[in-house]
């Protein structure tokens, strides 16, 4: 009875050509070069010159080591969560169109922000948790929001995408009421620094929020890419991958679960940054083609890569100032989509 | 060594969409399921390939019982060809055939999917976006898939199925005539094959046992001979009807 030949999901480079490889390779260097550009510009320039000869000033160091770097390393991961989200959720619906803002996950974690910002900051001590307050509860938002697309569509089974996507538009709605209510009864200081935190920002990068962030991304990131082959596969339908021997709930478990981990605690520490995780999978189809072993890792690295460009963007248009990098991927985000559906109509 | 259907129930909310059905699918042979619209003809293919579970009786796959199996095994013992989907993104139709495959990549591989492109003729196509095919075409594809997806799996167990949904939805007389002698060629080397038809004629030339269904029952279970005659499609499809045993243009058959 026990036999060993079927096993999805081997065979991870038959799936994946040569030219993809090269694609690959270049979106890794262009990212290095993204992130490189980002630890020396911005509105303060440090001379990369002097960094090679290891001669920087206390202050250079400082912003350096304390700013600079904790900073792109934040934005580099949390592009990569969200080209590599919008890839997988795209795949698993079978719907192009489909981002980590649909399944509402991005709403519940907004909603657990603002309530930390406007509820919680009052309620609770001043040092309650600190600076880890916003991003807890924000999660919390994130996990609440999985918790009831599970039970809503009853773990998951087949043939529940077009049931979770209306589910999802409702908790979107619901959330948004929420947000709405508690931006009302909020003060002048609350009000300011939720709109700042809706429009998404770098600004606050610190060690101490980076690293569990960029150790969270980095686990979800390894659990996924494995799923590539089945993703492929259930493009030709749930029941008939299931067919074909692929635990296609298992596969749904595992691809929501580590999306929304994330989507949810990308949009916590740095709010929300609209359009990486709708456009990023389709340029990088758009240039190397559709099969996910190579659109998931591609996606990745694009995803991050123009979110460090994105940073860099808003840190100098409006020196000494800075803009909020979610108005700078949607400024750029919504023209491109807008070019693909008129695309799509064509075709 | 068979699949057998015992007794099998299907109920949703009270209402019993199959009852009392009993029937084998043997190796070697062509079974073919006929019925008018709404008689349970796809709901019974899903309980046999396994996606559902029946309310009561059992289905055996070569004396196991098809609960006990997993995805896996069931994968190593049938393959399905149904209503296919969309597909939304730019996936060739080697792509998707491929998708059939589902044992190691060993050097029969590039052999059989030739074979099998060459067969459901799509040889043509096979560098092609899927989703810009036509019906027909679409659909031949799936059968190619279908196709692969039972020869890659090598005998490691005795007898192998293919339950084919309609298998001539969408296809022009030349190709239904085609495909027909790959179901029948299938058989011939051992497969155990049951399908879905529309087309009584077809149904009555190539298979080995033929099964009428109505409302969730098979009425009626043999031999086309036995089986297809006036009085049973009559009452079947409430539909008069006349058989003629020589048909002028049936010269294919």
């Amino acid at each position: 009875m026990g036999t060993n030949i079927v096993k999805v999901g081997k065979n991870f480079f038959r799936y994946i050509n040569n030219i993809q490889l090269k694609l690959i390779l270049v979106l890794i260097v262009f990212t290095l070069i993204c992130m490189t550009l980002g630890f020396f510009f911005g509105s303060f320039d440090i001379s990369i010159k002097k960094f090679i000869h290891g001669n920087l000033s206390q202050l250079e160091k400082e912003i350096l080591y304390q700013i600079r770097i904790p900073r792109v390393l934040l934005s580099a991961f949390v592009g990569a969560a969200l080209g590599l989200a919008g890839a997988c959720l795209q795949g698993l619906f079978r719907n192009p169109l489909a981002d980590p803002g649909l399944i509402g996950v991005s709403a519940g974690a907004a909603l657990g922000a603002v309530l930390s910002i406007v509820v919680f900051s009052n309620l609770l001590e001043h040092h309650f948790l600190g600076i880890y307050l916003l991003p807890i509860s924000s999660v919390t938002g994130a996990l609440v929001v999985i918790l009831i697309l599970y039970y809503l569509s009853k773990g998951f089974i087949y043939d529940g995408v077009t049931y979770m996507l209306l589910i999802g538009i409702a908790i979107n709605a619901l959330a948004s009421v929420g947000i709405g209510i508690l931006t009302f009864v909020s003060d002048d200081a609350q009000l300011r620094g939720l709109t700042f935190w809706m429009m998404g920002s770098f600004a606050n990068a610190q060690w101490n929020l980076v690293i569990p962030t960029i150790f969270l991304i980095f686990i979800s990131i390894i659990w996924i890419i494995p799923q590539s082959r089945k993703i492929d596969i259930i493009q030709i339908g749930e029941l008939e991958a299931s067919r074909l021997g692929i635990n296609v709930i298992k596969l749904k478990f595992v691809v929501i679960m580590s999306s929304a981990i994330m989507v949810g605690v990308s949009v916590s520490i740095s709010g929300m940054i609209g359009f990486i995780g709708l456009v990023i999978p389709h340029l990088v189809r758009l240039i190397g083609g559709v099969n996910h072993n190579y659109l998931l890792i591609g996606s990745a690295f694009l995803g991050s890569s123009l979110l460090v460009l994105s940073d860099i963007l808003s840190r100098i248009t409006i020196q000494p100032a800075e803009l909020p990098v979610g108005l700078v991927t949607s400024a750029i985000g919504a023209p491109f989509f807008l070019w693909l559906v008129l695309r799509i109509k064509k075709s | 060594m068979s699949i057998e259907i015992k007794d099998v129930r299907y109920m949703v909310n009270d209402t019993c969409l199959l009852d009392k059905i009993t029937f084998d699918i043997n190796p070697g042979e062509i079974t073919t399921i006929l019925g008018p619209n709404g008689a349970g003809k796809s709901t019974l293919i899903k309980l046999i390939s396994g996606d559902m579970k029946p309310s009561s009786g059992e289905i055996l796959y070569d004396k196991i019982l098809l609960n006990k199996l997993t995805l896996e095994n069931k994968s190593h013992r049938r393959s399905v060809l149904s209503q296919s989907q969309n597909i939304n993104f730019d996936f060739t139709v080697r792509d998707i055939v491929e998708m059939g495959w589902i044992n190691d990549f060993n050097n029969n591989f590039e052999k059989i999917l030739n074979e099998v492109s060459k067969e459901c003729s799509i040889v043509d196509i096979i560098e092609r976006k899927f989703r810009y095919l036509s019906g027909g075409e679409q659909k031949r594809v799936h059968l190619a898939r279908t196709l692969l997806h039972i020869k890659s799996i090598e005998n490691i167990y005795e007898n192998k199925y293919i339950l084919l949904d309609e298998p001539l939805a969408n296809l022009d007389i030349f190709y239904e005539f085609k495909l027909i002698k790959i179901i029948r060629k299938l058989a011939k080397n051992g497969l155990g094959i049951l399908m879905i038809l529309h087309d009584i004629n077809l149904a009555y030339k190539f298979s080995n046992k033929i099964a009428l269904m109505l409302d969730g029952k098979v009425k009626y279970f043999g031999n086309p001979e036995k089986v297809i005659n006036q009085k049973n499609l009559e009452k079947i499809y409430g539909l008069k009807m006349k058989i003629f045993t020589k048909p002028f243009f049936i010269k294919y058959y």
